[in-house]
């Protein structure tokens, strides 16, 4: 890790020691009257529970946001694992949306079973690669969403001209824009993700998208969805999007001796080579979003990380392609990496591979105790 | 008399838009405006050269949808105000597209590659 970069994060340490601590759930400090009223107002749309009758449907995953990211606190983290899948041919990547998309739902409406005999969306024919996806949480991606182009582009290193090995690239969303949302960093902003997750999630039009999927890319049979869309108003959309936007970044727990040191050995194994500890949001006309520090623990690029690890691809991203994910929330989390593979922070590291196969080794050449410290301070976070 | 000069004058000057405006159905500049246009940004999915058409991916978040496309003539000429003609775009091309819509659907008016993004 660089002076730069450590002195940031000693000087956040030492901010956020000083302050109230922020728990999982909770809106950004600094918020104004107006603010904290649109985020407690989103949150009760976020934990709204939608039926065929307001519009669920008719493919979904589930039937509120909240119903997912739910532990311990909404915007938190669940136990539900969807499914993906693409196609990737000759270098290039296929969503499938002629078939229905990337996001499989794993649900269907009583009208839509009724009427297609199926609980589920059918499975692409043409893709060849399928991927687990759990519940991430959603903290801090308000921060997340100021962090200038400019910034992510300057942590770039494709060719690894410093020779460390890790060579992070941005990925593009579909009309070129640098990604930051989603395990493969394909959406390029907050809104755009929320607006998505309505959809491809609960099949809740909205004015950002107006129509439903297409069912493995036959129309929806007459009579199946008969709600007017858009399903939800932007008023809606935006007050969830106000919700997502005002959660905070988590303070860590106050670190032990052990976490303490464990903090010094994950940047001194390497792992802050992808996961920087610190990013800083861009300017913002919300003042508790404007220009801020704050631990987030990724570069938001793109990263190799190995066979093991491969699934689908999206946008530029490669089957073994994935975004550095930020560390926020992970206290609370019980199953780690993007598909929920690793029981334990251990393993999640072990199975680490491709770009992250240094760190990997480095870390399991670790004694025991040190391994032990590395986990207590992750799990601080 | 004068009054009423200035009367009919400041009359004349008030209905007059109103006596050319006239109910919409009596338009006749109706059918020459042009129709709507569209403009969609996304990644071109699928192009056929010799059946002018085009599958664009566009979409919002992980939100995805295909737009259908059919090559206007301009397009296929590719005149100078045209950019690109259809076969000078192939998959994988990010494109922005202006377009109209028809009775048969959208057709291209124009279509501009964007820069390949560096990895």
């Amino acid at each position: 890790m660089t002076r730069p970069r450590v002195a940031a994060a000693l000087f956040l340490l030492l901010a956020v020691g000083c302050k109230k601590p922020v728990k999982p759930g909770d809106p950004l400090p600094g918020l104004t009257a107006e603010q904290l009223a649109r985020f407690n107002r989103g949150k009760e749309v976020f934990d709204s529970v939608f039926t065929p009758h307001t519009g669920l449907g008719p493919l979904f995953n589930s039937t509120a946001c909240g119903e997912c990211h739910e532990d311990p606190v909404a915007g938190g983290t669940g136990d539900e694992v969807e499914v993906h899948a693409t196609a990737f041919k000759g270098g290039m990547c296929d969503p499938l949306v002629q078939e229905g998309g990337p996001v499989i739902q794993l649900h269907t409406t009583p009208a839509l079973k009724a009427a297609l005999g199926i609980d589920r969306e059918p499975f692409p024919p043409s893709a060849n690669a399928r991927a687990s996806r759990t519940t991430p949480v959603v903290f801090a991606r308000g921060l997340l969403d100021l962090v200038p182009d400019s910034a992510i582009l300057a942590y770039a290193d494709s060719e690894d001209r410093n020779h460390d090995g890790v060579h992070g690239r941005p990925n593009r969303s579909l009309d070129g824009r640098i990604g930051r949302f989603g395990r493969k960093a394909f959406v390029p902003t907050l809104a755009e993700f929320n607006a998505g997750a309505f959809v491809a999630e609960m099949g809740i039009t909205n004015p950002a998208q107006p129509t439903e999927e297409n069912i493995g890319g036959k129309p929806i049979p007459p009579g199946v969805d008969s709600t007017a869309d858009p399903e939800i108003r932007q008023e809606e959309l935006d007050l969830t999007d106000d919700f997502v936007r005002f959660l905070a970044d988590p303070t860590p727990t106050k670190l032990t001796r052990d976490g303490r040191r464990g903090r010094d050995l994950f940047s001194k194994i390497g792992c802050t080579s992808c996961h920087f500890p610190t990013l800083r949001s861009g300017a913002s006309p919300i003042a508790a979003l404007n220009r801020r520090e704050f631990f987030a623990y990724t570069d938001l690029l793109l990263h190799d990380m190995g066979p093991d690890l491969e699934d689908i691809c999206l946008g530029l991203a490669g089957p073994a392609d994935f975004r550095t994910e930020p560390l926020l929330g992970l206290r609370d989390i019980q199953h780690f990496l993007h598909d929920g593979r690793a029981a334990t922070l251990d393993q999640a590291i072990e199975l680490h591979g491709g770009e992250g196969a240094g760190a990997r080794d480095r870390f399991k050449a670790l004694p025991t105790a040190d391994r032990a410290a590395v986990v207590a301070f992750l799990k601080s976070l | 008399m004068l009054r009423k000069t200035r009367i009919a004058a400041l009359c004349a000057i008030l209905l007059t838009p109103l006596a050319i405006s006239g109910p919409a159905g009596n338009r006749t500049q109706s059918a020459a405006q042009p129709a709507p246009s569209y403009t969609y940004r996304g990644t071109v999915h699928a192009v056929n050269a010799s059946t002018g058409t085009l599958d664009l991916i566009t979409g919002v978040g992980m939100s995805l949808r295909l737009v259908h496309l059919s090559a206007g003539p301009a397009v296929h000429t590719s005149a100078p105000t045209a950019g690109l003609r259809m076969a000078d775009v192939k998959p994988g091309d990010i494109v922005t597209v202006e377009c109209h819509r028809t009775s048969a659907g959208l057709v291209v008016d124009r279509i501009e590659k964007l820069e390949a993004p560096a990895r």
